[in-house]
């Protein structure tokens, strides 16, 4: 990408008043730039979450973190940042009317492949809905209640018996078997919950 | 609601396109707010100082109402 799309593609993000898709411009375009450097970015908490439900949950920071092993140098990450301007570093950057956080590997379990949106600037990778369900329901109840985080597992889970999103159940379940989160019984509520609202089978009840 | 998928979805394999990613915000949008109504942004986080700051003491810009989605 060169110096005049980069300044185009700036000029877009910065004038965008819709934060999610503002978001989306962001991770699309921080995506093309990293990946010339060999780092896959993914799009990480809220800011996936709204990728995938629209459901007014995000706050003004996208969270990125990396999908492969390779890692910048500082030096680096400052110098693809300053191409765009950004203010701050070496994790998290101003930047086009928002603020970009880098935070270093993501931490998935899912065996599914990350989510794909071609965004205007080049491909976002988006944490996979299996791995964002199992943990938003996991943080919904431990270490205490917490509502937002259950309505926004409750979002994800809406959009998912839906079909709008498209999930795989059983590796939601083995997910959330895991001794990393160990609350399939969470899970299945929740699912069932929003799956009656919704008056839709739950993925998970048997005929 | 008819919750016949009117939409195109988020594919688990494969790329969905800006143009049908955008296609579906409405909808994804309107079945949210079917079982969380409102704006559920959280209240508070550790980065409220800086986003209060740019974002004219809110913490992030507001988000398009459905209709406009």
């Amino acid at each position: 990408m060169d110096a005049s799309k980069i300044k185009s593609a700036l000029a877009d993000i910065t004038a965008e008043q819709d934060p999610t898709l503002k978001s989306l411009k962001m991770a699309s375009l921080c995506s093309a730039l990293w990946a010339k450097r060999g780092v896959q970015l993914v799009v990480v908490g809220g800011s996936a979450i709204e990728i995938l439900t629209e459901g007014a949950y995000a706050s003004g920071d996208l969270d990125l973190c990396h999908a492969n092993k390779a890692l910048l140098p500082m030096r680096e990450r400052q110098e693809i940042m300053g191409m765009l301007g950004a203010k701050g570093g070496p994790r998290n950057w101003e930047v086009a009317g928002m603020f970009v956080d880098v935070l270093g590997p993501v931490e998935s379990f899912a065996r599914t492949p990350y989510r794909r949106v071609q965004g205007p600037y080049g491909e976002v990778q988006v944490m996979k809905a299996e791995d964002l369900l199992v943990e938003r329901v996991l943080v919904s109840v431990y270490p205490a209640k917490n509502p937002a985080a259950r309505e926004c597992a409750r979002e994800l889970a809406s959009v998912a018996v839906a079909g709008a999103v498209n999930m795989d159940w059983s590796e939601v379940l083995r997910v959330a078997n895991l001794p990393e989160y160990r609350n399939v019984e969470e899970c299945k509520v929740l699912v069932r919950e929003v799956a009656n609202e919704l008056k839709i089978k739950s993925p998970f009840d048997s005929d | 609601m008819n919750l016949k998928l009117k939409v195109p979805s988020i594919p688990i394999e494969g790329t969905i396109s800006y143009e049908d990613w955008l296609k579906g915000r409405r909808y994804r949008r309107e079945l949210s707010k079917l079982v969380a109504p409102g704006v559920i942004r959280r209240k508070r986080s550790s980065s409220d100082r800086r986003l209060k700051k740019l974002f004219n003491g809110e913490r992030g810009l507001p988000f398009t109402p459905t209709e406009k989605l």
